[in-house]
C-alpha cells in the first residue's frame, strides 16, 4: 500500500489535505474553548484603555455605521448612528432633549430659550442664546431661517416631515433681529407638542453651507426659491463619505466636537471644537468611534480590555436572565465587572417592523386588518424577552412606550395588549376570513371577495401567505426573534422567508414608495423608532398618511384625524384615543422593545453612565 | 527454503495455482478490474475505517431520526440553551431545538448537498472534459478556456455572489455547489481523454465507421471512470466543507433547516457563556466526515492504481 501511495498522484495528496482540515477545524475549536469559562474567569489584558492618552473609544452598534453627515436627512439615512453618533456631536439642534437621563427638554444644552406663545397661541417667538460657529461667526436667526427655508423647499426629502405640519402649519416666519425668530402658525397648537415635535426638528445651519458649488454662494438663508440648488450641492457633499473629515463645509460646527478622521467603514475620530460656546467643554483629547460587524466581534474586543472604553454586552453572553420584574434599564449581573460598569441604556421609543402596504403583489393582503392581527399574534414578545433578551426590554403594544411603566401617557388598551401571542387566535383570524390554513405549508385564499368571511379587496383566489422579511444582521437577539416568528408563523401557514442584511441596507430598503418598483415586503432593522426628533409620542412622523418616516405607507383617515387632535389639544385623553386606535389597527408589526445597549463603561471613565433616553451622546461630559 | 503457504497447499492435496514469473501474482483465470480494485481497497485499513465512519454518519443522519424524534421546526423559547441532560442528551440551542436532533437534521443537509453536488459536478465535469479531450482542436481550446476563466474566480467569492442573488435552499445549494465544482473533474477527464483518444481501440472504432459520440460514450468515459470516482469522493468532502463555510458566514440554508456549518456559526455566538454543546459536536462531525470521505477516496485511488499497474 505504501508503495502504491507514493506512486499515487492521480489527483492530490489527501494526507496533507486531511491534516490541513484537521488543523484548521481544531484551531477553530480551540479558539472556541478559549472563550469559555465562567463569567468570573473573564480574561482581560488591560483596563482603562484610553486613560493614558486621555481619549475615549466607543463601540458602534453591530453592522451600523454613520453614512450621512448633513443633519437634513432623508429617511434612508435617518438613523441613530447618523444623528446621535455623528451629526449631533458637531451640529447642535435648536432644542436639546434628554436631561440627566430623563426624557425631557434640556434647557442648558439648547441653543435657544424655550419659546413664548402669544396671539392666542398662534405666534411662537424664539430667542437664541449666544452661540458661535467654529469659524467665528455668531449663531443668528438667519441660521434658523436657512433651515426653515430648506425645509419648506425640500420637505419631502426630510425624514421627519409630516404633511400638514411643520413647515406647512407655519403661515409666516421672520427674523426681526439677529437673535429672534417668529413663527405664525395657522392655528393654536398644543404648546408641548409644538416644542417637542415641531421646533425640535430644527437644526440651525451655518452661512458656510449656503452654497450651490464649491465657490458659489447660494441664497437659501433668505430665499426659499434658492434652496433647491443648495440642497443638491449639500446632498452631493453628504454622499461623499471619504471627504467628511476634510471638506471645509463640515468643519464649521457649533457643537463641542469636530470630525478629524472619517473612514466609511465606521472608524471615526472627533477632536474638541476649541471655540465651542456651550456650557460643557470637552475634557478628552479625542473621542473615537469604532465599528463591528457583529455583537460577538465587539464583545471579543471588549473582553480583551485594551481598546474599548464604552462598549456593550451582547445579551447572548449573559448566562442567566435577570428577574422579569426588573425594568429594562436596571442592570443585572455584570460578567465584566472587573474592568467595566454595566449601565443598561433604554431608549424612549417603540420597536416594530413595517410592512409595505404599497407592494403591488402582497400589499392588498397587508391592507387586511385580519392579516395584520394574525401576524401580530404570532410574535411571542414575552418569550423572546425572557430568553434571547434576558429580560432586557419591554413588549411593544402600541405607539407609546410601555416604559417608564408609570407614565400617564400609556393607555389601558396598550397595557392589556390587544393581540397577545396566540397561534390559535392567528389561525382563527385567517380561517374566519376565507383562508385555507395549511400549518407547516402555505395558507391560500379560498374565498376571494370583499364580503364578510372573504379574503378582502385585491386578494385573489389562490393568493398565498408567502412573504420576504429582511432583518438587520449582526445581532443575535434579533436573529433569534426572527427565527421564533418564522417558526410561529409557519404553524398557521404564513411562510416568512427571512434573510439578514446590514442595517443600512435594511433601512434604505424600507422607504415609502409606490408603483411597480415598490417591491420590498417586510423590513426589520431591529430598533424600531426612538422618539427623536418627535419627542412627544404622537407619531405624526410615523403613521400619518404621507409622513416622511411612514415606511410602509400606512394610511387610515381616522388615525390621521386622531393624530391631528393630539397636536392641537393638550392632555392625555386625545393621546389615549390615538394610541388605542393604532394599538388595534396595527400600522406595523410590534416587536419587543429591547434595551438599546447593555453599555459597559470602563471603570474610571466618569460621566458616561448617565445616558440620554433619546439616544444622543455627550462625550464632552466624559473624563478620566 | 520451505514455503509454509505452499506446504499447506500440498498437504491439502489441491493443485498449485500457476504464478506469473515476473509479478508473482496468480495467472490463468483473470479477475475483473473491479475485483482487483476491491481487493486492494479492503486491504487499506484507513479506507475501511473511513467507509465505516461514513456509513455510521449516514445512519446517524438519516436513520436515527426515525427512532430519536425531535421537533426541528417549531421554536421553543422556554427551552433555550439547556445544557446536556435528561431529555436532551446534547442540550438545546438558542431557539430551543434539541441539539442532537439538530445534528441529525443538519447532517442530512450537509451530506445530501455534499453527495448531490459531487454527483452533479462529476457528471458535468466528466462529459465536458471527455468531449474537450476527445475532439481536441478548437473545441478543446474553447471549452477549456471557459474552464480556465471560471477557475480564475475564487470559488468562495463566486459562491457568495451566487447565494446573494438566489435565496439559499437545499436544491439551490446543490445546484450552486455542483455548478462551481465541475471544473476540476473536467480538467482531469480532459487530460485522460487526450491519452485515450489515440489508443488503438479508439482508432479502431473510427476505422470501422463508429461515430465520435460512440467513442466518447463507450470508450472514453468508461475508461476514465477510475479517475472520476476517486475525484468524486474528494468533491463530496469539498462540498461539505463549502456548505459549512457558507453556513458559517450566515449565507447557508435558512432556518428551520440547517447544516453543520450553520450550527457551528450559531454556536460561535455563545463562546463566552461556554455553551460547548453548540460548538464541539458540529465541528467534530465536520472533521470526522470530511476525513472519512478523504480516507475512502484515498483507498479508491490506490485501488485504481493497482488496476493500472496490472495492465
Amino acid at each position: 500500500m505504501k508503495k502504491l501511495r507514493t506512486h499515487g498522484g492521480i489527483i492530490r495528496k489527501p494526507i496533507f489535505r486531511i491534516l490541513g482540515i484537521i488543523a484548521a477545524v481544531l484551531l477553530a475549536l480551540t479558539a472556541c474553548s478559549s472563550g469559555g469559562g465562567s463569567p468570573t474567569a473573564t480574561k482581560t489584558s488591560g483596563t482603562n484603555p484610553g486613560k493614558a492618552a486621555d481619549t475615549a473609544t466607543m463601540a458602534l452598534p453591530p453592522n451600523t455605521v454613520p453614512n450621512w453627515i448633513w443633519p437634513f436627512s432623508p429617511l434612508a439615512d435617518f438613523s441613530v448612528a447618523n444623528g446621535s453618533d455623528l451629526q449631533f456631536l458637531m451640529f447642535r439642534p435648536l432644542y436639546w432633549f434628554g436631561n440627566q437621563g430623563k426624557a425631557e427638554i434640556n434647557d442648558s444644552l439648547s441653543l435657544a430659550a424655550e419659546p413664548t406663545y402669544s396671539n392666542g397661541g398662534k405666534t411662537v417667538t424664539i430667542k437664541l442664546k449666544d452661540y458661535k460657529w467654529s469659524n467665528g461667526e455668531t449663531l443668528t436667526s438667519q441660521n434658523v431661517m436657512f433651515w426653515f427655508n430648506m425645509l419648506k423647499a425640500e420637505k419631502k426629502n426630510f425624514a421627519a416631515y409630516a404633511p400638514g405640519q411643520f413647515p406647512d402649519n407655519v403661515v409666516s416666519a421672520s427674523a426681526p433681529d439677529a437673535k429672534t425668530v417668529v413663527f405664525n402658525t395657522n392655528k393654536a397648537y398644543s404648546q408641548q407638542w409644538f416644542l417637542y415635535n415641531q421646533l425640535s426638528t430644527i437644526t440651525p445651519m451655518p452661512n458656510a453651507w449656503d452654497m450651490t458649488a464649491a465657490n458659489t454662494k447660494g441664497d437659501c438663508a433668505t430665499n426659499e426659491s434658492g434652496c433647491a440648488a443648495v440642497y443638491a450641492y449639500l446632498t452631493a457633499q453628504s454622499k461623499d463619505l471619504p471627504t467628511y473629515a476634510t471638506n471645509p463645509l463640515w468643519q464649521v460646527v457649533d457643537g463641542p466636537w469636530k470630525l478629524s478622521k472619517f473612514n466609511a467603514d465606521g472608524h471615526l475620530t472627533f477632536v474638541p471644537n476649541t471655540s465651542y460656546s456651550g456650557p460643557v467643554k470637552p475634557a478628552l483629547k479625542e473621542f473615537i468611534e469604532v465599528p463591528f460587524t457583529t455583537d460577538s466581534a465587539e464583545f471579543n474586543v471588549l473582553r480583551a480590555g485594551d481598546t474599548i472604553d464604552v462598549g456593550y454586552l451582547p445579551t447572548q453572553d449573559l448566562k442567566q436572565a435577570k428577574p422579569a420584574n426588573t425594568g429594562p434599564a436596571e442592570a443585572g449581573p455584570n460578567p465584566l465587572s472587573t474592568n467595566y460598569t454595566l449601565a443598561p441604556w433604554f431608549l424612549y421609543g417603540v420597536n416594530y417592523f413595517p410592512i409595505n402596504f404599497n407592494n403591488p403583489t402582497v400589499g392588498p393582503i397587508f391592507k387586511q386588518l385580519y392579516f395584520r392581527q394574525a401576524l401580530q399574534s404570532v410574535v411571542d414578545q414575552k418569550g423572546i424577552l425572557g430568553s434571547a433578551a434576558k429580560n432586557y426590554g419591554v413588549p411593544t403594544t402600541g405607539p407609546v412606550p410601555l416604559y417608564p411603566s408609570d407614565s400617564p401617557l400609556i393607555s389601558q388598551t396598550e397595557k392589556n395588549n390587544p393581540y397577545p401571542f396566540s397561534i390559535a387566535n392567528a389561525k382563527k383570524y385567517l380561517t374566519d376570513n376565507g383562508w385555507t390554513v395549511n400549518p407547516g405549508g402555505t395558507s391560500v385564499c379560498a374565498k376571494p371577495g370583499t364580503g364578510a368571511g372573504e379574503c378582502g379587496a385585491g386578494v385573489a383566489a389562490g393568493a398565498k401567505m408567502d412573504f420576504d422579511l429582511q432583518y438587520a444582521s449582526g445581532n443575535q437577539t434579533i436573529t433569534t426573534a426572527m427565527q421564533s416568528m418564522k417558526s410561529n408563523a409557519a404553524q398557521v401557514g404564513i411562510t416568512l422567508n427571512i434573510s439578514s442584511e446590514p442595517f443600512n441596507k435594511v433601512i434604505a430598503a424600507a422607504s415609502p414608495c409606490s408603483g411597480k418598483t415598490c417591491t420590498w415586503q417586510m423590513a426589520n432593522w431591529g430598533g424600531g423608532w426612538v422618539y427623536l426628533p418627535d419627542y412627544y409620542p404622537t407619531g405624526e412622523e410615523l403613521w400619518q398618511t404621507g409622513a416622511g418616516s411612514n415606511s410602509g405607507s400606512y394610511s387610515n383617515p381616522m388615525v390621521d384625524q386622531l393624530i391631528t387632535n393630539t397636536t392641537t389639544t393638550s392632555g392625555v385623553d386625545v393621546l389615549h384615543a390615538y394610541e388605542d386606535a393604532l394599538a388595534k389597527d396595527l400600522p406595523v408589526i410590534w416587536q419587543p422593545n429591547y434595551t438599546y445597549s447593555l453599555t459597559e463603561v470602563a471603570n474610571g471613565l466618569k460621566g458616561a453612565t448617565t445616558q440620554n433616553p433619546y439616544s444622543p451622546i455627550n462625550p464632552e461630559n466624559w473624563a478620566w | 527454503m520451505s514455503d509454509p503457504g505452499r506446504a499447506e497447499v500440498e498437504v491439502s492435496g489441491a493443485l498449485p495455482e500457476p504464478v506469473h514469473a515476473a509479478t508473482g501474482l496468480p495467472v490463468g483465470k483473470a479477475k475483473s478490474m473491479f475485483r482487483l480494485g476491491f481487493e486492494v481497497f479492503i486491504q487499506n485499513k484507513l479506507a475501511i475505517v473511513g467507509l465505516v465512519v461514513l456509513a455510521l454518519a449516514v445512519l446517524f443522519c438519516f436513520v436515527a431520526p426515525l427512532f430519536y424524534r425531535t421537533d426541528q421546526v417549531t421554536v421553543n423559547l422556554l427551552q433555550t440553551n439547556l445544557p446536556p441532560g435528561p431529555g436532551h442528551p446534547l442540550g438545546t440551542d438558542e431557539t430551543g431545538y434539541d441539539e442532537l436532533g439538530r445534528l441529525m437534521v443538519g447532517g442530512q443537509t450537509s451530506l445530501a448537498i455534499g453527495f448531490a453536488a459531487a454527483i452533479i459536478a462529476t457528471i458535468v465535469g466528466t462529459v465536458w472534459g471527455a468531449i474537450a479531450g476527445f475532439f481536441g482542436g478548437a473545441v478543446d481550446a474553447v471549452m477549456m478556456r471557459i474552464v480556465d476563466a471560471i477557475l480564475s474566480i475564487p470559488i468562495l467569492f463566486l459562491l457568495l455572489f451566487l447565494v446573494t442573488i438566489v435565496r439559499p435552499s437545499i436544491p439551490v445549494m446543490i445546484f450552486v455547489l455542483g455548478l462551481t465544482a465541475w471544473l476540476v473533474p473536467a480538467r482531469l477527464v480532459r487530460g485522460e481523454s487526450l491519452t485515450l483518444r489515440v489508443r488503438e481501440y479508439v482508432q479502431a472504432v473510427r476505422v470501422m465507421g463508429g461515430s465520435s459520440w460512440h467513442s466518447v460514450l463507450r470508450h472514453i468515459m468508461p475508461n476514465v471512470v477510475g479517475t472520476v470516482i476517486v475525484n468524486a469522493t474528494f468533491q463530496v468532502a469539498d462540498a461539505i466543507l463549502l456548505i459549512a463555510y457558507l453556513g458559517y458566514l450566515g449565507l447557508g440554508i435558512s432556518p428551520p433547516a440547517t447544516d453543520w456549518g450553520g450550527m457551528l456559526s450559531n454556536g460561535s455566538a455563545f463562546i463566552f457563556p461556554n455553551y460547548w454543546w453548540l460548538i464541539y459536536p458540529p465541528g467534530i462531525l465536520i472533521i470526522v466526515v470530511v476525513v472519512a470521505v478523504n480516507l475512502v477516496g484515498d483507498g479508491l485511488r490506490d485501488s485504481v492504481e493497482v488496476r493500472l499497474q496490472r495492465r
